[in-house]
């Protein structure tokens, strides 16, 4: 059996070593920060490009006299919130609940009594 | 100073090794609560976008429409109104509308039509730029109409330009395609089928005295409320709405008070509760002997209370930024696929949404605060419960 002797050239490195955990925890967060650096800049790109359809989008409002987004296109009242009836249960015949699902995510619109006869 | 410092630090690496020696059960809390805080950060960020959007574009809104009420319910309105408008001193002009919904039923797609008199309106001289191709039917032509980007696609006209509609009398009515909506402008005009007043009338066979709405527009903005008092005084039985509150009300219409929200957020303080409780019902045994051996060795209460607080404070600000941050990719990049099926519902038409969310140091802060500093309350105080108990007490139980 051979027996391992160093030579003055030979160089120990010392396998031991452990990283402090404070360490990882402080590259952890420096990897999340860059990700959410790049990500705040390209939000800040999108929101250029989007400024830059904004004109447009005045011109289409302003000379098509629209009043809400076209997000959902399944019910009335989620397709044109501010313009058309309030939502009320059983508002379009006896017995009928509200059903759509996109009705769930609209907060329902409070009857609109700023300005009629009575006020 | 700097031993205060190298202090925390040997503390903080203590306790980061602590969280390392019980790791699947410390990944797995803050994979859920990294889950909890996705699904409320989405949420917030999705509405932000859209309340942003409709804050943006909706500027240019009508200043007042009157619609005509009948039984709680919406009716045509007659033209003769529009004279009786003219004797209010302030108003600019009146532009009727004629709009309604086509139901296709080839592709169950609901289609909105708009029928008016483009050249009246405050930019309808230069409604050719909202377009991809085409152009915007000019006074007195008819038979052409503007169609959404998507309702284009809905119909698969591909290069063909000439559509017809049902009339209710079930006659059919042909219409030749003159322009198509830019793609940029689908949030507002996905769904869109822009015609003349005419045209739109015989669609809907609304009598040639009728209109749906009116469109209000005043000399000086300021006036817009107390003009429209005038109108609903002047005209009993119509409902008067103006920009402010058209704006107002997608201000107000994306809140936490919607039942979608209210699951998301009961969702979230369910699972805060069970893990609260779970954490505040009393350390583990092995966790309780770490604490008495640390006591014995020398370490005071607080040195304790520290570790505790350091544990969950790592926890709970990764989980944080993990959650946030894939929020944000989930809504920008992926435009909120898991909102999608409940925010576009059963709608055929599916408009691209390019959300860019509008985030606030408050709104962030509102979601660390009822989501980071509930658990490490939760953590830190049975910490403290059973720091104070006497050593040998906690080594023999």
């Amino acid at each position: 059996m051979t027996t391992f002797k160093p030579t003055p050239f030979t160089i120990i490195i010392d396998i031991s070593y452990t990283v402090r955990p404070l360490y990882i925890l402080i590259l952890l967060l420096g990897f999340l920060t860059a990700v959410d650096t790049l990500l705040f800049v390209q939000h800040n790109l999108a929101g250029n490009r989007l400024d830059g359809h904004q004109k447009i989008a005045e011109i289409a409002v302003a000379g098509l006299g629209l009043t809400d987004l076209c997000i959902s296109t399944e019910a009335r009242y989620t397709r044109h919130p501010s313009i058309s009836d309030p939502v009320v249960p059983f508002m379009d015949h006896l017995g009928a609940i509200e059903h759509f699902p996109s009705g769930s995510f609209w907060v329902p619109v409070t009857p609109k009594t700023l300005f009629t006869q009575n006020n | 100073m700097r031993q205060f410092i190298e202090k925390n630090f040997n503390i903080l690496d203590y306790a980061l090794t602590s969280l390392w020696r019980r790791k699947f059960k410390n990944i797995s809390v803050m994979v859920v609560f990294a889950l909890v805080i996705f699904l409320l950060a989405s949420f917030q960020m999705v509405t932000s976008a859209l309340t942003k959007t409709a804050a943006n574009s909706l500027t240019q809104a009508p200043d007042i429409t009157v619609q005509k009420m009948s039984a709680g319910r919406q009716e045509a309105i007659p033209l003769a109104y529009l004279e009786k408008l003219k004797g209010i001193f302030g108003i600019r002009t009146v532009v009727p509308r004629i709009w309604g919904y086509y139901f296709d039923e080839k592709n169950l797609a609901n289609y909105t039509v708009l029928g008016l008199e483009t050249w009246e309106m405050p930019t309808g001289n230069e409604l050719n730029l909202t377009l991809a191709e085409g152009r915007f039917p000019q006074k007195n032509e008819t038979g052409l109409v503007v169609l959404g980007h998507a309702v284009h696609q809905a119909l698969d006209l591909g290069d063909r330009k000439v559509l017809s509609f049902f009339r209710p009398d079930l006659e059919l009515q042909s219409f030749k395609v003159a322009g198509i909506f830019s793609q940029n402008l689908e949030i507002l005009t996905a769904d869109l089928i822009v015609m003349n007043l005419e045209d739109a009338r015989q669609i809907f066979t609304i009598p040639g005295d009728h209109v749906t709405d009116l469109c209000v527009y005043v000399g000086n903005p300021v006036e817009i409320n107390t003009i429209g008092k005038k109108i609903a005084a002047l005209l009993p039985g119509t409902r008067v709405l103006t920009r402010p509150q058209i704006l107002k009300t997608y201000q107000m219409i994306f809140s936490w008070r919607s039942g979608f929200a209210s699951v998301c957020l009961l969702s979230a303080l369910a699972a805060f509760a069970i893990l609260a409780w779970g954490k505040a019902s009393g350390l583990a045994p092995e966790e309780r002997r770490e604490i008495a051996i640390l006591k014995i060795l020398g370490w005071e209460t607080a040195d304790v209370l520290v570790i505790r607080f350091w544990e969950s404070f790592v926890v709970s600000l990764l989980a944080f930024i993990l959650g946030c941050t894939l929020a944000y990719i989930h809504v920008v990049f992926f435009e909120a696929t898991l909102f999608s099926p409940v925010l576009l519902g059963w709608s055929i038409i599916h408009p691209k949404l390019q959300l860019i969310p509008d985030i606030k140091f408050a709104d962030l802060l509102l979601i660390f605060c009822y989501s980071v500093l509930p658990y490490m309350a939760a953590t830190v105080i049975p910490a403290w419960r059973c720091a104070i108990v006497r050593a040998d007490s906690a080594m023999h139980n």
